[in-house]
């Protein structure tokens, strides 16, 4: 039984917005890389998925169940929004207290130590809570019951780099545990560095799922060089380069496949600037994706 | 449990208000009617001059001016009223707090069906409304027997009360569903006056008579306080009203509320 089933899971709403027929299955103890630019439908996907929306067509199911007609399947599930938002009345460590009480077992300890390790006091108020502070009180909420599954929207916007280490280490941990890890983000190095699969999701559809170990293979690269004398196009019109410009003695292109290759190419040339960048993931959707879609 | 554990902790600073704000409201006129009671003729002539209509809108009867229960029936719409904005407030904010609040990624994908979150929350919002009535009785009987000149009519003093009970369950009922249709309900008080001052004034300025078939519009005209003291009963039709009005809101609110998509903060 795969931990999440996604058959032909469809919600329509708007004209354009939503997702259409999604399939996918995550296995028990995996890590799952879910993909795609801002408004995709990652968020949608999820939410269906936790039963918080409807799906118009298709299913949803977690562990074999519905949430919506099935709620205490949620019982295994930790979730992480994207925006995290709580009562803000309230103490971190009654607000904590109370996301127990749903689970019917001690979360006591677990609190304590998770809370100890993302650096997270206690004893504040919500209200007095930076953003970065409310998103480690989110993780520790999402995590504290020891799910079976974790549930992950964008999880790092709004964490520091060294928080964002920690929590990466903090998920590979609970995976080590046993815990099946679904992940949704729209940066593709993030999900390259955890996950085993990864899915990505274009304007509501599945256009691409790939193993990580494939994916891996194949490197995207935004390179940009100036040449001591002008380059003729020829010399990079090799597999994997696309969005080719060449101007005088500059060249600028995208590459996806092995580094090695291209770099041999770039040796040949006489350089005088070179600039080797990640291109975000809109670039690489629009010059690899779109038409493999 | 917990949620209604949860839920009740949130209401109860608004609730000590809501029943202080009744309780100060009900110690003014209480403290009026013993100096009333002694102008009782002057003041009786001074209201003689009112033409009928003014005083039947300002719910004015001179026949029963000058008792304690008649006098209470009088100043008792006020009351009424601020018990009805309490109510709605609960009605409407109960089911839209956490889109209001921005905590429905928490609280609804808890392992608790959508229905379990329903009742935890109304049931909170019943025993605020519950607590304020009891309170707001056990105070208005102390001051009662404190300023009254003779006996007064105990079971009709009781039953004028409760209407306020009554009324608070229709507007809770209402505001609740009138929230479940609302994707993200940013203020609650405006919608809550206007429903209430709307729904009193439909009721003060449509029906005036006392058979007027449009005092089913306005829950504050279910409760005919002459017809109480005349009486001693309420009016039958208006009570099965008012609660088939407030069972099918609740019914509405559970099935609306379940199939509700709950979206992303935008």
């Amino acid at each position: 039984m795969s931990v999440i089933e996604l058959k032909n899971l469809t919600k329509q709403y708007g004209k354009s917005r939503g997702i259409r027929n999604v399939n996918l299955n995550v296995e028990e103890g995996e890590i799952f890389g879910f993909i795609g630019p801002n408004g995709a439908g990652k968020s949608t996907t999820i939410r269906t998925l936790l039963g918080l929306i409807r799906p118009t067509g298709g299913s949803a199911a977690v562990f074999g169940k519905s949430c919506i007609e099935h709620p205490e399947v949620r019982k295994e599930v930790g979730y992480l929004p994207s925006e995290v938002f709580y009562y803000d009345g309230m103490r971190v460590t009654d607000l904590l207290k109370y996301s127990a009480s749903f689970y019917k077992k001690d979360c006591t300890k677990r609190i304590a130590e998770l809370a100890e390790r993302m650096d997270l006091d206690l004893n504040k108020k919500i209200a007095d809570l930076s953003f970065g502070n409310r998103k480690k009180v989110g993780i520790v909420q999402g995590l504290l019951h020891e799910p079976k599954l974790i549930i992950l929207d964008e999880p790092t916007s709004g964490l520091d780099p060294l928080m964002q280490q920690k929590f990466f280490e903090l998920i590979a941990e609970e995976n080590r545990k046993g815990a099946t890890v679904f992940f949704s983000s729209h940066i593709l190095s993030e999900v390259q560095k955890m996950c085993g699969r990864v899915a990505f999701i274009k304007e509501g559809k599945i256009i691409k799922l790939e193993k990580m170990s494939d994916l891996q293979a194949n490197s995207y690269k935004r390179i940009s060089l100036e040449a001591e004398s002008a380059v003729p196009e020829e010399v990079f019109r090799i597999d994997g380069v696309s969005d080719l410009h060449t101007k005088g003695n500059t060249v600028s292109f995208m590459f996806r496949g092995n580094l090695n290759t291209v770099l041999r190419k770039i040796a040949s040339v006489s350089l005088r600037n070179i600039s080797i960048t990640e291109p975000d993931l809109e670039e690489i959707f629009l010059h690899y994706y779109t038409k493999e879609g | 449990m917990n949620m209604y554990r949860h839920e009740v902790r949130s209401l109860v600073k608004s609730t000590a208000i809501w029943i202080a704000g009744l309780a100060a409201l009900a110690a003014l006129y209480f403290a009026v009617y013993p100096g009333m009671m002694k102008d009782a003729e002057n003041f009786r002539k001074l209201l003689e001059g009112y033409s009928p209509a003014v005083r039947a809108v300002l719910g004015i009867h001179l026949d029963f001016l000058t008792t304690l229960v008649g006098f209470y029936s009088m100043a008792f719409p006020f009351v009424s009223l601020c018990g009805a904005i309490q109510a709605a407030n609960l009605g409407l904010s109960a089911l839209s707090r956490e889109s209001r609040e921005r905590t429905a990624d928490f609280l609804l994908v808890k392992p608790v069906s959508r229905s379990a979150i329903v009742s935890a929350k109304l049931l909170a919002a019943l025993t605020a409304i519950l607590a304020t009535n009891a309170a707001y009785d056990a105070f208005t009987f102390f001051m009662a027997n404190l300023v009254k000149t003779q006996d007064f009519d105990r079971k009709i003093f009781l039953m004028i009360n409760l209407s306020l009970l009554f009324i608070q369950l229709i507007f809770f009922a209402v505001g609740m569903v009138v929230s479940v249709f609302f994707q993200r309900m940013k203020n609650v008080l405006p919608l809550s006056l206007g429903m209430v001052f709307g729904l009193y004034a439909v009721g003060a300025l449509l029906a005036q008579k006392s058979d007027d078939p449009a005092r089913y519009l306005s829950p504050f005209r279910y409760f005919d306080f002459i017809w109480i003291i005349r009486n001693g009963t309420y009016e039958t039709s208006y009570l099965i009203t008012g609660a088939v009005v407030a069972a099918v809101s609740i019914a509405a609110s559970y099935l609306v509320y379940n199939r509700k998509d709950i979206h992303a903060v935008p």
